[in-house]
């Protein structure tokens, strides 16, 4: 009730902040919303997916009319993965296009270089796809300018450690996680959990993203013989580590990371991901009914299957559009407030039916992740 | 021993996936003196050719590889417009600089063209696999050293007994006495990157079945060629093919009994010892380089 | 002409911070760290003649040692600057070693080396070094002496004049080494080293000071970009930044004064103005860099000086 009632103050106070926007009613010109990912260099493979879940948020409330009777159009700007080039797009959004939000970025390192810069304009940042704790612990803790509309990657390793020991009963378990951050964390996560669940660490080894080989540490895995190998990093890397497993022997129930759930991996790993397990924030097949609207209209849009980073890049993107019509004018401190308090009943595509976006005083929201196991080439719930 | 067995047989299939993208450099290099940084990406749009070939035309393994090569042939004389007759009578930092350039350019061509999605080749011959023993390789890690073997006999004996290959030697030793003795120096410099683009285009193309293709795989692959380049020493075929396979077995055997996080980096620590105590590489004679 | 141009720059730098916005004012002092680390290279590719693909490894090593004394000794800008200076200076003298045996391509595979191992370990060796993630960085703040504060220098503006301080102290100490003995002695060793050693130059430390000195202005930008862009990650220090400062001189135009700052500047802004084209920014960088040295091998200053001289 409360919740609800604060609601409609802002609801109120967002009336307040409309009405000069009523007054001149005949402003038809473009509302510009920013985005900011690495569209070249190191992280652009993920990028060019989370850009899909963006351009497809602007182009429907686009297509329902736009928001305040303008059109929106998506400016976007290239990080390249890289702080300093993160740190200009954001002033040069803020300051050229006047954006009052901007969706980015993807890289954890970048969007705490980013963000800080942002919060000093004022200006709310949604995840473009990172999952970094990192990125909202640097936030201050009940003013977050940084959102994230789902788990950070602690809450991923934690439901994922618990599957790992309880529902596949593994008690020897092995790591392979990337040298970022995202699979640093997840290893650490998963290393400590599953050791408090009564579980053992055989061995943990990191690799480069986009490693191309992995028989070797493959093959020295098959000798110690785990009952379960957790991956922590990306689809490619997921991929071609359950398919080289496949073909070196290692027969074992592997458990791989949010970022896995995609199609393309199925495509990519072949018969050899039958069996594999994720934890996954977003799921086609998925129960949450939003979600699984969504996961047709992209299908429909795009003519494959949305996989995780295209529903993160369209969350952040949509609520963010929501938070700025409730706000009742494209200001960008309005937007923070709204994204903070006005926004637990709005529906996400991510997590369980009914997940909304209920960012908590760190700008995060919490969900239990689903452990998708693949069967039949199809991944079930 | 048995572990140890199958290291070392994986090791030779991804070191020669590297002597085959650095023999068509250090042929570049030693020919033509183009310090070539593009490389990585001939290696990158072979694979490409090859995977788009079979996908979205349909067509059989034999006769993508045909596209491949010829693909790769364009490639290279491209390349060479842009990074040898363009830029003659200028020092090695030019071409250098341009095919940082050119990398740079084609990467990205690629990445807006094609897109960020990863791709890998799938054929019924993944089913399959060679076994030795103790030693077990899918089918298409197999035909990787040997494609290597048959290529690099190939180039042996074209270099050994036809006009086109005592050109290249002649060109190689002194360019001048070779224009002098009648060699046609456009077109040998045409054919070495058509040859050296090639055999990367092949090594891609070969390796997409193996490991995922994105806009990205040649930049880790162009800097492994040149650490094997240099551990052969500049411009020495079989000293490039020898190094290449010692990079591969060093690097998996490093990830296998040491970490794999230092696999990436103990080669260009071995090019940084091997530079300062036998700057002619492993196996070259000692001569005056500049 | 040369004066006028280079007062023409010197004029945007410091009218900037009053007449444009956040936006352009970070472009700019991004140009301006470019500056003072193309005019480094300049230093050892330019006028002594050793390739080095390094400078993007000594500007993180300059960065990573003001980010680990910070967190680890607590130690603020003042006193990390000189260490980051001889930390990085160090490492030049590292990478010189090789530098008087090998020429050439040889060294610039293995300066590429040097650069990709620090890339790597800065990666690897996450205990140390914060991983992929890098470590954060505080604002400079304020700068007291015997208890009064001087300046603040938290914001964008104060930080931008402190890089410009930079720029033009780096530039005015690369000319004074150009116009001193020594950096004649490394243009002797740059047009032929044999004759240079014949006539009694002391070859070996001519390269060596050139590599240390390439490298200290590197490790200076990279202890101040640490503080402006409030922290360090290893992808802000790869083999491609390295390549974009050697392109930069090359653009300009190498063993010219001018002509790395001008190339520094240059290819900081122009990217910028692809506008709508983010997408397409590198490859047209890619394109243009082709371009440039193909039509302008001398890079732009060394081409304006040519037609000079032949008008003359």
């Amino acid at each position: 009730m409360t919740e609800f009632s604060r609601r409609r103050m802002l609801g109120l106070i967002g009336a307040g902040l409309a009405a000069p926007t009523i007054l001149r009613a005949q402003d038809t010109s473009v509302l510009r919303v920013g985005g900011m990912l690495p569209l070249s260099g190191p992280g652009s493979i993920e990028g060019h997916q989370v850009l899909k879940g963006l351009e497809m948020a602007v182009a429907e409330a686009n297509a329902a009319g736009g928001v305040f009777g303008r059109q929106l159009e998506l400016v976007m700007e290239d990080d390249e993965a890289n702080s300093t080039k993160g740190v200009t797009a954001v002033r040069k959004l803020i300051e050229r296009d006047e954006v009052p939000f901007i969706i980015g970025t993807y890289p954890t390192q970048v969007v705490i270089a980013a963000t800080q810069v942002a919060k000093e304009y004022g200006v709310p940042m949604l995840s473009g796809g990172s999952t970094g704790a990192a990125g909202t612990e640097a936030n201050e803790v009940g003013d977050p300018w940084f959102f994230r509309a789902w788990p950070d990657s602690n809450g991923q390793g934690e439901d994922t450690a618990k599957a790992i020991v309880h529902q596949f009963g593994a008690r020897r378990v092995a790591i392979l996680h990337d040298s970022t951050n995202y699979g640093n964390t997840l290893a650490d996560q998963v290393t400590s959990l599953v050791q408090a669940e009564g579980g053992e660490i055989l061995s943990r080894d990191s690799f480069n993203v986009g490693e191309p080989d992995f028989s070797p540490v493959l093959i020295r895995l098959r000798s110690e013989r785990p009952d379960a190998v957790y991956i922590g990093g990306w689809a490619g890397d997921g991929a071609n580590i359950v398919r080289q497993a496949a073909e070196v022997g290692l027969r074992t129930q592997f458990v791989g990371s949010g970022s896995m759930v995609s199609d393309d991996f199925i495509e990519l790993a072949g018969p050899a991901s039958e069996g594999f397990a994720v934890a996954t924030l977003y799921e086609s097949s998925t129960p949450n009914t939003f979600g699984h609207d969504f996961g047709q209209r992209f299908k429909a849009l795009n003519g494959y299957e949305a996989g995780t980073l295209n529903a993160l890049g369209f969350d952040s993107t949509n609520v963010a559009i929501e938070a700025m019509r409730r706000a009742g004018a494209p200001d960008s401190r309005a937007v923070q407030a709204m994204l903070k308090d006005g926004m637990a009943d709005f529906p996400i595509t991510m997590g369980p039916d009914g997940t909304t976006a209920d960012f908590d005083d760190t700008g995060g929201v919490r969900f239990p992740m689903f452990i998708a196991v693949i069967k039949d080439g199809k991944r079930t719930i | 021993m048995d572990l140890f067995l199958q290291y070392l047989a994986n090791g030779i299939v991804i070191g020669s996936a590297y002597v085959l993208v650095a023999i068509g450099l250090t042929l570049i290099f030693g020919i033509l003196g183009v310090v070539n940084f593009a490389h990585g990406e001939f290696y990158m749009l072979g694979a490409y050719a090859g995977v788009l070939t079979v996908t979205l035309l349909g067509l059989p393994l034999i006769a993508a590889l045909v596209v491949v090569i010829a693909f790769s042939a364009v490639l290279g004389v491209l390349a060479e417009s842009l990074l040898h007759r363009a830029l003659r009578e200028r020092d090695m930092t030019s071409s250098i600089i341009a095919s940082f350039g050119l990398a740079v350019a084609l990467q990205n061509a690629a990445l807006l063209t094609i897109g960020p999605r990863p791709m890998l080749l799938q054929t019924d011959l993944s089913m399959l696999a060679v076994e030795f023993g103790p030693v077990f390789l899918p089918l298409p890690r197999f035909l990787i050293p040997v494609a290597m073997v048959v290529l690099v006999g190939l180039l042996f004996g074209v270099l050994r007994y036809t006009w086109t290959g005592r050109s290249l030697r002649a060109m190689a030793q002194h360019r001048t006495v070779a224009r002098l003795c009648g060699v046609r120096v456009e077109r040998v410099a045409m054919v070495t990157f058509m040859v050296g683009a090639g055999l990367a285009g092949v090594s891609g193309f070969l390796m997409s079945s193996v490991l995922m293709v994105t806009p990205i795989i040649g930049n880790m692959i162009v800097l492994k060629a040149f650490t094997v380049v240099i551990l052969g020493g500049m411009g020495d075929i079989m000293g490039a093919a020898v190094a290449g396979l010692l990079l591969g077995v060093v690097e998996t055997m490093t990830s296998a009994y040491l970490t794999n996080g230092l696999r990436d980096i103990i080669g260009f620590v071995i090019v940084i010892a091997v530079l300062l105590f036998r700057p002619q590489g492993l196996f070259g004679k000692s001569v005056e380089r500049s | 002409m040369k004066a006028g141009l280079s007062l023409i720059i010197a004029a945007v730098f410091i009218a900037a911070p009053f007449l444009t916005g956040g936006y352009e004012l970070q472009v700019l002092m991004v140009a301006l760290l470019y500056v003072t680390l193309t005019t480094g290279l300049n230093l050892v590719s330019g006028y002594a003649g050793q390739f080095s693909f390094a400078q993007g490894a000594f500007y993180g090593i300059g960065g990573y040692t003001t980010a680990i004394m910070g967190r680890d000794l607590g130690t603020g800008f003042w006193i990390n600057l000189p260490a980051g200076i001889v930390v990085t200076g160090l490492f030049g003298l590292l990478l010189g070693i090789p530098a008087l045996r090998l020429k050439g391509h040889f060294l610039a595979i293995v300066t590429i080396a040097f650069q990709t191992i620090v890339y790597l370990g800065l990666i690897q060796w996450s205990g140390f070094t914060g991983g992929q993630n890098g470590i954060l960085v505080p604002p400079i703040g304020e700068v007291s002496l015997f208890g009064a504060t001087l300046v603040d220098i938290t914001g964008l503006t104060a930080h931008y004049w402190l890089t410009l301080v930079f720029a033009v102290v780096a530039v005015w100490i690369a000319w004074r080494l150009v116009h001193s003995r020594l950096g004649r002695e490394w243009v002797a060793v740059k047009d032929d080293e044999t004759l240079a050693g014949a006539v009694g130059l002391d070859t070996t430390r001519a390269k060596l000071t050139a590599f240390v000195a390439s490298a200290a202005f590197a490790g200076a930008a990279g202890v101040l970009n640490a503080h402006v862009m409030r922290g360090v990650t290893p992808d802000d220090f790869t083999i491609w930044i390295s390549c974009t400062i050697v392109a930069m001189m090359v653009v300009g135009g190498r063993g010219t004064f001018l002509g790395p700052i001008i190339g520094a500047i240059l290819l900081t802004i122009l990217p910028e103005l692809t506008g709508s084209f983010a997408q397409y920014k590198l490859f047209l960088f890619g394109v243009l860099l082709v371009v440039i040295i193909i039509a302008l091998p001398e890079g732009l200053v060394g081409r304006w000086r040519k037609i000079r001289e032949a008008r003359a």
